[in-house]
């Protein structure tokens, strides 16, 4: 397996240096670049060329490619348009709180989509079966924005609950514990709203392989040894179920950078999609590349985990 | 044993008890394949509900005009006054910031909608089938390299791809979005149908067309596409409810269907500064893309219980 | 309680289903002593593996009821125990195999652990002690280099190795019965007779008692004490296996015994078969089961034979009111054969000539 590995890492870097070629072509396309959003209007001619020559911009698209990839393979991700910072501590400030967001929100999915999947599959054609079901399609079918929205309206505005955007409540400075509270108090709706949208899909997966497996014949030689009904369940029914849901959900994961982008949005939640929105709009090339990139990595790195995961729960599957 | 004695044995009272028509019923009355799936559809009673609200929703937003007259686009006179009305018997979805009737603009925006995702979903379709047909099909080299090809467009993130995309290629109309999101649609429904094609290769039935000389164009058209086509028919439906979503996302942010196009999304984001006081721009449309989803999701699942052979009841 | 280990008194396992209610079992009676090997014949659908599911309570209670009957095993009426008394008796006390090796055993657990799992459960082995025993176990059902062997995964084993397994498994914490259902059904004919021998074997040495369910003759010729016939969901004869051979007394089994090719024969001869199928048992006539394919059949056959010993063997039982070896009796049947036989003759030659009409 270990060769495998490395085969699918070596093909991951011609990948994602066509990639990287392929993204840069297309934001160079974009209309109206920088300078029709950035430059200060009031500067001079002078001014605004001395500007684009330290960009780079002054030279032709390929050797501003070749550039970039020269630095980015060093690990220099050039400097924001708009911040004049380097683009690395941008994104470094700001990936802690979308891993924050979505790490949280995907543990928190896993476990009770798992375990409501498997109560959903024993009692299966009940009340809570039929129940949990309804609600997996109300998840699924609402888009992630309209669901914010209706969490911000009825706990932030109605219910005056929880606090509906930023990370933390403006004006006050609090002790740390306090501000520990109130970053807490702001992770929980879009969080919650995040890990909705995923219990619904998964709780759903989780149910039906549950059901395909216990109908398998090994539950019955199981139940012929005397096995109890709690060991039935989690040694032989769930450790077969929940192989193929652990592809989802490491898939789901590696989609981290796109999906960050809506719930981040509507939430105001300052982490890596937010800053892809306003990096869109100011057209700031260098972090629009940048997390394009990462958002490639990690999308790569964790269909590879996947398949690793796959292979590790999965004794049947064997790679070369 | 001994035989009672109150028993009727003699031969000649005894009539033969054994009649051909005696035997039980062997045979199952025979019902053609799209019989049998159409009952199984028709089965679930949710999929039944979700196909009739469909229907009911595509014959309002494309033959609605017919009826209600009122043009979504109009800016009556007395805008100041007639502004933000809540729903009435004039108005049934009530009117927006300018005084538009807000069921004309739903109808018009569910038109661009449904027809985006539908068509979307055609092209998607067309594309996946396609490709994946081809790389099912032949296997080797020209399966790795269109996998490849595939990988690449898998690798980026979705949303990031289409925001990015569509800040550069679309002027807000419906064409540009269709493209946009057939473009990249078209992957998942590749998958699947290069994994059907790779399986159904091997199978006697395509051994047996090869031996009579069939061609391998049409081998994978008139043999194998049948006999994959109830995944894909699953596949599509539900790919027109994510296309709604994707599509609806999108207008959201501001990067899809742009003004003065109506669509549901950015209805919803245009409503939503006038939440307090005309909730019902927001909800009206919201309603609109929730219901149209789930109905689509539901026909969806009918669908692949109706179609595929190795489910048993859920 | 006495004599026999398992006692079945009038079973009746029927299934709720959108149809009706199938009666599967519908009031078998049959009783095995300790060490015995027993043998459950009959054709697909009679019964037998519901019967040997019904005795362990494997059946899934909706859509499955037990309507019926008791299942004494050691003095405890089994259908009458609580779960977890039963659960001891899974597998600790009877042991089962089952049709399909292929899909028997778990895909994520080695064939060791699945061994020692029983094991832990209940001799209360540790861990170590119980991977030992297991290893041991499948040296035992012939299993080379058991060792090695028992970490590696079920899908490594071929059908014949994963059914020893099962063996293994069955057998592992010493049962006092072991029920086979159909163990050699879905394997090679070769490795058929290796699996069988294995069975008899382990039985023999441990004293297991077994229960075979088994469609093919041949099989309980070589090895069984005594046979159980079944049919729709009844019992139609039982006796020692020599006895049924030689003297059967029910004409299901006549059928059964005549339908098997003999070498000896003539191979240009038609097979003979029992014409007719069996009964739809979601609504079964109210006498003899057999009566509408049975060329004994008499008036009084409408009323439900009961299970009684043979005059004088109290070994052999039938459920049949006809005594078919008196030659009156055995004339009569002949006739009736005969006349059958042109019947279905005359019908078919019908049915070709509309259809060719159909087709001009």
């Amino acid at each position: 397996m270990g060769r495998y590995i490395l085969r699918r890492l070596l093909q991951a870097i011609p990948l994602l240096i066509l990639l990287s070629l392929f993204m840069f072509i297309l934001i160079h396309l974009m209309p109206g670049g920088p300078e029709a959003v950035l430059f200060n209007p009031r500067l001079s001619a002078a001014g605004r060329a001395a500007l684009r020559a330290s960009f780079g911009l002054d030279d032709p698209p390929w050797l501003q490619y070749l550039k970039w990839l020269q630095s980015t393979l060093t690990g220099n991700f050039g400097t924001s348009f708009t911040t004049y910072q380097p683009v690395s501590s941008i994104i470094a400030t700001c990936f802690p709180l979308t891993l924050e967001l979505f790490g949280s929100a995907l543990l928190l999915a896993l476990i009770v989509a798992v375990a409501l999947g498997m109560l959903s599959a024993v009692r299966h054609r009940t009340f809570f079966d039929y129940a949990l079901t309804a609600l997996s399609y109300f998840g699924i079918s609402m888009p992630i924005f309209l669901f914010g929205l209706l969490a911000q309206d009825i706990f932030g505005v109605q219910l005056h609950l929880l606090p509906t955007s930023g990370t933390s409540t403006p004006g006050y400075t609090f002790d740390f514990f306090n501000g520990l509270l109130d970053h807490f108090l702001h992770l929980l709706l879009p969080m919650l709203v995040l890990s909705l949208t995923f219990i619904a899909q998964w709780s759903r997966y989780m149910r039906s392989s549950m059901l395909d497996v216990i109908k398998q014949d090994y539950m019955r030689t199981a139940r012929a040894k005397g096995v109890s009904f709690f060991r039935m369940l989690t040694r032989h029914a769930l450790r077969n179920a929940i192989i193929p849901l652990i592809t989802i959900v490491a898939l789901d994961f590696g989609a981290v950078a796109g999906g960050a982008a809506i719930t981040e949005g509507v939430f105001n939640w300052p982490g890596m999609g937010l800053l892809f929105i306003t990096s869109l709009e100011g057209r700031d090339y260098p972090v629009l590349l940048a997390m394009l990139m990462l958002g490639a990595v990690f999308v790569i790195g964790f269909n590879l985990l996947a398949d690793i995961l796959y292979a590790v729960m999965d004794p049947r599957i064997r790679y070369s | 044993m001994d035989v009672p004695q109150q028993v009727d044995l003699s031969p000649g009272e005894n009539e033969p008890f054994w009649e051909l028509d005696e035997t039980p019923e062997l045979v199952q009355k025979r019902r053609s394949q799209g019989r049998i799936i159409f009952d199984r559809f028709v089965r679930h009673r949710g999929a039944i509900v979700g196909f009739f609200f469909l229907t009911v929703l595509f014959l309002f937003c494309f033959l609605g005009p017919l009826f209600w007259r009122l043009d979504p686009d109009l800016i009556p006179n007395d805008v100041i006054t007639s502004r933000f009305t809540a729903p009435d018997a004039a108005h049934p979805f009530g009117t927006d910031w300018i005084a538009r009737d807000e069921l004309a603009r739903a109808l018009a925006g569910g038109r661009i909608s449904l027809l985006v995702a539908l068509t979307s979903m055609a092209g998607a379709i067309i594309l996946g089938v396609g490709i994946g047909s081809f790389a099912g099909f032949y296997g080797g080299i020209i399966d790795n390299l269109l996998m490849r090809f595939t990988d690449v467009y898998l690798a980026v993130p979705l949303y990031l791809l289409l925001f990015v995309l569509s800040a550069t290629f679309t002027d807000g109309s419906p064409k540009s979005v269709v493209i946009l999101i057939s473009i990249f649609g078209w992957t998942y429904a590749a998958r699947l149908v290069r994994g059907e094609y790779l399986a159904h290769r091997e199978r006697e039935y395509v051994l047996a067309a090869r031996a009579i000389g069939a061609k391998n164009l049409s081998l994978m058209f008139r043999h194998i596409l049948p006999n994959v086509a109830g995944p894909i028919i699953v596949n599509a439906t539900l790919l027109i409810g994510s296309n709604v979503i994707l599509e609806s996302v999108l207008s959201y942010f501001g990067f899809g269907i742009k003004a003065p196009n109506p669509s549901w999304g950015n209805m919803v984001a245009d409503g939503q500064g006038y939440f307090d006081q005309a909730p019902w721009l927001v909800f009206v449309p919201a309603l609109l893309i929730f219901l149209t989803v789930l109905s689509v999701n539901i026909v969806g699942d009918g669908l692949r219980d109706a179609l595929d052979p190795h489910m048993t009841e859920r | 309680m006495g004599k026999y280990l398992l006692e079945i008194q009038e079973l009746k396992t029927y299934f709720k289903t959108k149809a009706g209610r199938v009666r599967a079992v519908d009031g078998i009676s049959f009783s095995v002593l300790p060490g015995e090997k027993v043998a459950l014949v009959g054709e697909s659908g009679c019964g037998k593996s519901v019967t040997a599911l019904s005795i362990m309570r494997l059946i899934d209670q909706p859509p499955g009821e037990y309507a019926n009957g008791s299942i004494w095993f050691d003095g405890q009426d089994l259908l009458e125990l609580p779960e977890s008394a039963l659960r001891k008796i899974r597998g600790g006390q009877i042991g089962m195999i089952f049709q399909d090796p292929m899909t028997c055993l778990n895909p994520t657990m080695t064939v060791a652990n699945q061994i020692a799992e029983g094991l832990k459960i209940h001799l209360k082995l540790s861990g170590k002690q119980a991977h030992q025993r297991a290893i041991s176990l499948l040296e035992q059902v012939g299993i080379p280099d058991a060792a090695a062997r028992g970490n590696a995964y079920p899908h490594q084993f071929s059908g014949g190795m994963r059914q020893r397994v099962m063996i293994a498994i069955a057998l592992a914490c010493n049962p006092k019965l072991l029920i086979a259902d159909e163990p050699t059904t879905a394997l090679d004919v070769t490795v058929q007779a290796q699996i069988l021998e294995l069975i008899n074997g382990v039985c023999s040495n441990f004293g297991t008692a077994l229960i075979l369910i088994t469609h093919d003759l041949g099989v309980v010729a070589s090895m069984i004490d005594r046979v159980v016939v079944m049919y729709a969901g009844k019992v139609v004869e039982t006796a020692p296996t020599e006895e049924l051979f030689t003297n059967p007394r029910h004409p299901y089994t006549l059928g059964l015994l005549a339908s098997i090719p003999r070498l000896d024969e003539a191979r240009t001869d038609e097979l003979k078969t029992i014409e007719g199928a069996p009964p739809n048992l979601l609504n079964p006539p109210a006498g003899c089961p057999f009566m509408p394919r049975c060329v004994f059949a008499r008036n009084i056959c409408r009323t439900l034979p009961p299970l009684d010993p043979l005059a004088g063997q109290e070994a052999h039982l039938k459920a049949c009111w006809v005594d078919v070896t008196d030659p009156q009796e055995q004339l009569y049947a002949e006739n009736r054969r005969q006349a059958r036989l042109e019947n279905v003759k005359a019908l078919t030659k019908e049915a070709a000539a509309l259809q060719t009409i159909e087709e001009q």
